[in-house]
């Protein structure tokens, strides 16, 4: 008998079965493929094949037949083993497929939309568009996952991580959100050794992310994005505004993906005036220098002070 | 003699990858009776010898005592497949956590980026997992998970798109970083992706007789010419943002902690530690946007080599204090 017929007609009779079997009613029932002679070896078959089963997901129920627990049933309970009724719509079951294809081939993800397919009308394109979509090389690492798990679990996650300044030092985090922004992850949650809430970039993470106790809950309002770097102003919500000038080269772009940027009316030589969202740092004296002579800080005027000794000392 | 795998370890993983995909093929087949046997194929994963083979050993299968009534009918006739008698598997196994968790993420990266044209359908899709899967299989991880993307997408884009599609030669108006000077050429632009961030497009390139990878919000004007081109093949998505050309000068930098982020975002070469700075290679083609990542840098990073660079640097600082005064 193929191993496989073996595997689809156990699965079947456990599912279909009103009540928990023993293995000497499976044993009955299935003897085709239980059997034989020697009863141990039997048992033991019996056993790897339940393994297979519960390893592609298929929950198994171990029910005691007696107090002792020495003779044991078992089912698949259906409400465990069935996809609740989900309906999509083409575009849905296709969108699934792109994503689950983004940033190179993740196999859960893909078995994961493959089970959903049942609920799609028919007729759709074999396989769907292909993905133009690179995201950050294994995104959906170990990393990736173990945060999520501990997050969906609400346990703390300990782990080694070196920062964009190259320190590197062990973390002990109640993790409370991830965050995805242009093209990173971020998990953010209360650093427990330096009592603040910090963001840390997986792929800044050396090695794995090791489960420990409880996490702590979040703080009422608490928003994972706001401590995660959103534009050129630094981490968090910009709390002032700054004008800057750009050249005719780069006004037309240098702003483009910032939100809160007001474009004031076009100077007479050409250059372009945007207001934009600050806070207090080095990060957005940085990002205009990158700009070189092609834009102009107006103000405030502690930003052009800033910049102005940035460019003695490399002068 | 092909080796027969028969009861070893490789063989019961591959009965059970065969398991798996049986147990979600079936109910799509109870549900969407007749479809073709190339459409399973393309939708599951699956060639056809195989697909074939598993569902042969389907209809040997069913239930106790396994008489002709009570096995599964599997039914194959001009390439569509018919499945009955197999109530128990009329509808799929659920979504296991790890699945749910990898969908849920790259769906959730997607959907916040901005240009994707699926995002919408994507966005729906999602909150139909997120109320039907329940806390059991996706944990409070929803409400967790956020991608907000700053920003707009490219303007351009749409057109680049369709002109990739119809393979359409497109005259563009490009702001290049790397010279930092802003040209007017013909593309015929293959592939649109998304990367760190930011959408590209992978084009054979006119004016330089190149293939070159053009950031989408960096063209200012796309003009569809009305010529058609023949694709060369050209692919995006997931390869290195930066090619290494025979012209490329090696840069050679040392980064002090507040730069040690450029090693982490462009493709340098070597990496040496010099007593808490790092000493990096850049390899680049022009030298006029390193000149303005060293500027942005401060004192934060030392130009090693070449010695042009360190006087355009110098140049560069001039010109700007000039704003300033």
């Amino acid at each position: 008998m193929h191993p496989l017929e073996r595997l689809v007609d156990l699965v079947a009779l456990l599912l279909d079965s009103r009540r928990p079997l023993t293995f000497e009613q499976i044993r009955d029932k299935m003897s085709d493929a239980y059997g034989q002679e020697d009863l141990h070896s039997a048992k033991r078959m019996f056993e790897r094949d339940k393994d297979i089963i519960r390893d592609v997901g298929v929950p198994i129920d171990v029910v005691a037949q007696d107090v002792w627990e020495v003779e044991q049933a078992y089912v698949i309970p259906k409400d465990k083993y069935y996809l609740p009724e989900i309906e999509f719509e083409p575009e849905e079951i296709s969108a699934l497929f792109v994503a689950a294809r983004t940033g190179g081939e993740d196999a859960p993800a893909e078995q994961a939309v493959r089970k959903l397919l049942y609920g799609a009308d028919g007729g759709l394109l074999a396989g769907a568009s292909s993905a133009p979509f690179a995201t950050e090389a294994g995104t959906t690492d170990a990393r990736l996952t173990a945060a999520a798990e501990a997050i969906a679990a609400r346990r703390s996650v300990r782990f080694a991580y070196r920062t964009a300044r190259g320190a590197g030092s062990e973390r002990h985090v109640d993790p409370w959100g991830l965050v995805f922004r242009a093209g990173h992850w971020y998990l953010v949650g209360l650093d427990r050794e330096r009592g603040e809430i910090r963001a840390f970039r997986l792929s800044r993470v050396a090695g794995a992310l090791r489960e420990e106790d409880e996490a702590g809950p979040a703080p009422e309002g608490f928003r994972a994005g706001e401590h995660v770097q959103a534009g050129p102003w630094g981490p968090g919500e910009p709390e002032e505004r700054a004008t800057v000038a750009f050249s005719p080269d780069v006004g037309w772009w240098a702003t483009g993906g910032i939100q809160g940027a007001v474009v004031e009316p076009t100077r007479s030589d050409g250059w372009v005036q945007v207001s934009l969202p600050a806070a207090p740092g080095d990060a957005l004296a940085s990002w205009i220098l990158s700009f070189g002579p092609d834009a102009e800080a107006v103000e405030p005027e502690s930003l052009r002070k800033e910049i102005v000794r940035r460019l003695e000392a490399v002068r | 003699m092909t080796p027969r795998t028969g009861g070893s370890r490789s063989g019961t993983t591959r009965a059970s990858h065969r398991l798996e995909r049986l147990l979600v093929i079936v109910p799509y087949l109870v549900r969407h009776p007749g479809t073709e046997l190339t459409e399973i194929g393309g939708l599951f994963g699956v060639g056809q010898e195989e697909l074939v083979e598993d569902l042969n050993l389907l209809f040997v299968s069913g239930l106790p005592p396994y008489g002709p009534g009570d096995l599964i009918g599997v039914d194959i006739e001009d390439g569509r497949v018919w499945i009955d008698m197999a109530d128990y598997f009329a509808r799929p196994l659920r979504l296991t956590r790890a699945e749910a968790l990898a969908l849920y993420l790259r769906g959730t990266a997607l959907a916040g980026t901005p240009g994707v044209r699926e995002a919408p359908a994507l966005a729906s899709a999602l909150r139909k997992l997120e109320e039907k899967l329940g806390p059991e299989t996706l944990g409070e991880l929803a409400q967790r998970v956020e991608s907000a993307e700053a920003g707009r997408p490219a303007e351009t884009l749409d057109v680049i798109r369709k002109a990739v599609e119809e393979h359409e030669r497109l005259r563009i108006e490009y702001y290049a970083a790397s010279s930092a000077e802003t040209t007017t050429r013909e593309i015929e632009p293959e592939e649109v992706f998304s990367a760190i961030g930011n959408w590209y497009v992978a084009a054979w390139d006119d004016r330089s007789g190149e293939e070159r990878l053009f950031r989408a919000d960096r063209i200012r004007n796309a003009e569809p010419t009305g010529a058609r081109f023949e694709p060369r093949g050209l692919a995006g998505a997931g390869r290195p943002l930066y090619t290494p050309t025979e012209r490329d000068v090696p840069v050679r930098l040392l980064l002090h902690p507040g730069a040690r982020w450029v090693a982490e975002y462009y493709e340098v070469g070597e990496e040496t530690e010099r007593e808490g700075a790092l000493e990096v290679v850049l390899p680049a083609s022009r030298l006029e946007w390193v000149a303005r990542l060293v500027l942005r840098l401060g004192g934060e990073a030392e130009v090693l080599e070449p010695p042009e660079l360190k006087a355009r640097v110098g140049d560069l600082a001039h010109r700007t204090l000039g704003l300033y005064e």
